[in-house]
């Protein structure tokens, strides 16, 4: 069947300019009907080329630039970024400085998982959550912004610890705010579980068992949903989460439900290590003193993002700026799954599948492009540009 | 069980295929390989449930040596055993290991991409990040490579405003 | 026929003037944006989509956020642009009905910012297509964003609104 339909497929373009989300992809579901058969993905629309341009700049100029690698998990980059460059030059960084990395990282989650909860929202129709998740998500983001200076790229870190301090009145303020939001967190936890509507386009959609993460590679909030029992905060502790431990939020059913559920668990967790290091906060030094040559030498660094697991991989030839640094980020390891999940699903479950993963970029605009007999009925730019014109000529 | 035991176990594991190994630093063990024998390496941590694949990376020092290195991270916890192979820089090629690691498929897109590593038996389509109007042969992440290419040409028929 | 032709034309541009005012009117009262990110980091993206928000909801000021270029009269650009962005972001400008208005918003969408020099990376929005307003920040505060919306609003209002392609 699949040949005899192959001349006349639909193939459903989606992307890469999209409404109302944020970055831009390309995706090709190929259709039977309502259900998906095929899946495809064109990506690089917003590549700019940083790690090779990370060889040109030095060790500094370099963690403003690969802040900007994501704006919304900025500090996690800059975080693993230093925390690999610290290793190589053999410095050690003090409680207080990597106290406050775990801080600002944690608080970053918090906006992250609030961001996604409320596009996730939006992907499935529901509305009224994506405004009052990103209400009360720029509570957090007025935090970040009393504590850094910014609401999006907060620049916290330096080589060698951080800039900023958390004085008793931000600390109040902190607190203040995790009360409102645990408050709200709750009542999140208690609509995704139990409004049947949203539970209709959650419930039973996009499982992936533990098997299939595994083959697939998943890593972060998306794995733990499908049981995989997988998170660097625990399995190698670094800045100060040997300090201020964490617990794993793992379920094994898979679907979306439990996607939401995962990570607005998580949010719980965040606000109690928030509160613990708020508590314990150790006195002492913000900064160390870092060479401005780096030893020679490589290595890995590894943090958990709030999407999961990000990987730099550094390396130095002695000089003052680096020879290599790969980042592996969490959306390359959990794309894959939205290809294999989408086959035979609807298509209308495709956005919400793909915002499941929580992808650094999410598409919602369609076209339809009609094949007919073999060659693509697409457009050149020159032909829509002229046919355009041509068009509002003809305008009265 | 710790990381160091764990690298243990790994480097047992595929001790019929190490070349030279090296402890770059804690939790972590560096193993030459030889490409030839990449997958069966590979093989022997998929099947017996060691760690997961991380990441591959592509490696180009310099261009003098004549060589790159592909690094495959893989793991487990804290440990990260990465398994590395040299290849020429001229007729650079590895063999994929999708069959093996489904998930590799980006990864080794990536590779021959950005340092023009052929992956024998690799599926999918020539561009993943980069445009498709990209020059034949241009591979960015080599040091060798010219990237000061003409507005002009990268522009194509666009300037017209 | 009492007047003469003299008369109809007078008649028929008052006519037009008054459609147009309406016109700007209209526009300068409800214009709905649509959103593309051409290489950004995602920062500006993230306060664009906050200003749709509760906390500063533009909505009530009637400006909307739209899925189709289409249907757009204000195209808020982000990031520098990628080289495969760029035919992609001049296809979505041709596309906007006239007139049309571009809003730069963030440092990099301004002068590529922090991405200049990469291979990858073009340049700029202006040098792709024209642009109207600049919002400078990396990223700016949604405030910022809203006070760029505002003041095209301003010269909508007071001016003809016809620009060459």
């Amino acid at each position: 069947m699949a040949t005899q339909e192959k001349g006349r497929k639909f193939i459903v373009p989606i992307g890469p300019q999209h409404p109302a989300l944020k970055e831009p992809g390309h995706f090709e579901f190929t259709v039977d009907g309502e259900i998906v058969t095929d899946a495809t993905v064109r990506l690089g629309y917003v590549h700019r080329g940083i790690e090779k341009a990370t060889e040109s700049r030095s060790w500094v100029q370099n963690l403003y630039l690969l802040e900007r690698i994501c704006g919304i998990c900025s500090h996690i980059h800059a975080l693993a970024y230093c925390l690999g460059v610290e290793k190589l030059a053999g410095v050690t960084v003090p409680p207080r400085a990597q106290a406050v990395r775990v801080l600002v990282a944690e608080l970053e989650r918090i906006h992250s998982h609030l961001l996604w909860v409320g596009v996730a929202a939006h992907e499935a129709g529901f509305d009224t959550l994506f405004m009052y998740s990103w209400r009360d998500r720029e509570t957090v983001m007025d935090l970040l912004e009393a504590l850094t200076g910014n609401r999006v790229n907060y620049s916290a870190n330096l080589l060698g610890g951080v800039k900023i301090d958390v004085t008793d009145e931000q600390s109040d303020a902190i607190w203040r705010g995790l009360d409102f939001l645990e408050d709200r967190t709750r009542h999140y936890l208690d609509i995704t579980t139990s409004d049947s509507v949203f539970l209709r386009r959650t419930r039973g959609i996009g499982v992936t068992t533990p098997e299939q993460a595994k083959r697939l590679g998943l890593v972060g909030p998306t794995a733990r949903a499908s049981g995989i029992w997988h998170d660097l905060r625990v399995d190698a502790p670094y800045a100060g989460y040997a300090d201020y431990p964490i617990t794993m939020i793992v379920s094994d059913t898979g679907d979306l439900e439990t996607r939401f559920v995962v990570r607005i668990k998580e949010l719980f967790e965040s606000y109690r290590v928030i509160r613990h290091i708020l508590d314990t906060l150790p006195d002492g030094e913000l900064v160390t003193r870092v060479p401005r040559r780096i030893k020679a030498g490589e290595t890995i660094s590894r943090v958990e993002a709030p999407r999961g697991e990000l990987f730099y991989f550094i390396r130095s030839n002695g000089t003052d700026s680096p020879e290599r640094i790969k980042v592996r980020t969490p959306t390359m390891c959990n794309m894959a799954s939205v290809l294999a999940l989408a086959v035979g699903h609807q298509l209308a479950d495709m956005p919400m599948i793909l915002v499941g993963v929580d992808p650094c970029f999410s598409c919602n605009d369609r076209t339809v492009v009609v094949d007919q007999g073999g060659a693509r009925g697409g457009w050149t730019w020159e032909q829509l540009r002229q046919y355009g014109i041509d068009y509002y000529r003809r305008q009265p | 069980m710790n990381a160091e035991s764990t690298l243990t176990i790994a480097a047992k594991l595929i001790e019929a295929w190490t070349v030279e190994t090296r402890t770059p630093e804690a939790n972590r063990l560096d193993v030459m390989v030889d490409g030839a024998h990449l997958l069966e390496a590979i093989r022997v941590l998929v099947d017996e449930g060691w760690g997961y694949l991380a990441a591959i990376t592509g490696l180009d020092t310099s261009v003098d040596s004549g060589v790159m290195e592909v690094l495959y991270h893989f793991c487990e916890g804290a440990a990260v055993l990465t398994l590395r192979v040299s290849v020429p820089r001229d007729g650079a090629s590895v063999s994929s290991i999708c069959g093996i690691i489904p998930a590799a498929s980006f990864y080794e897109r990536e590779l021959r991409e950005m340092f023009g590593v052929r992956v024998e038996g690799m599926q999918g389509p020539k561009h993943l990040m980069l445009p498709d109007d990209w020059p034949e042969g241009l591979y960015p992440l080599r040091k060798d490579a010219d990237l000061t290419m003409k507005e002009a040409e990268a522009n194509g028929d666009s300037r017209e405003g | 026929m009492i007047g003469g032709a003299g008369m109809a034309n007078n008649l028929e541009d008052r006519w037009q003037q008054a459609l147009e005012q309406v016109k700007t009117w209209a526009r300068a009262n409800s214009p709905w944006a649509i959103h593309f990110n051409s290489g950004s980091c995602n920062g500006c993206d993230i306060e664009i989509l906050a200003t749709l928000t509760p906390l500063y909801d533009v909505e009530r000021l009637g400006i909307k956020l739209q899925g189709s270029p289409r249907h757009a009269d204000v195209l808020l650009c982000t990031g520098p642009v990628t080289r495969q962005a760029r035919d992609r972001l001049r296809r979505v400008y041709e596309q906007m009905p006239e007139p049309k208005f571009v809003i730069a918003v963030g440092s990099c969408a301004i002068s590529g910012g922090a991405f200049q020099g990469c291979y990858n990376v073009i340049g700029h929005i202006d040098e792709v297509i024209p642009v109207d307003v600049y919002v400078p920040g990396c990223p700016p505060r949604p405030e910022a964003i809203i006070d760029g919306v505002a003041k095209l609003l301003q010269v909508l209002q007071g001016t003809e609104v016809t620009k060459p392609l």
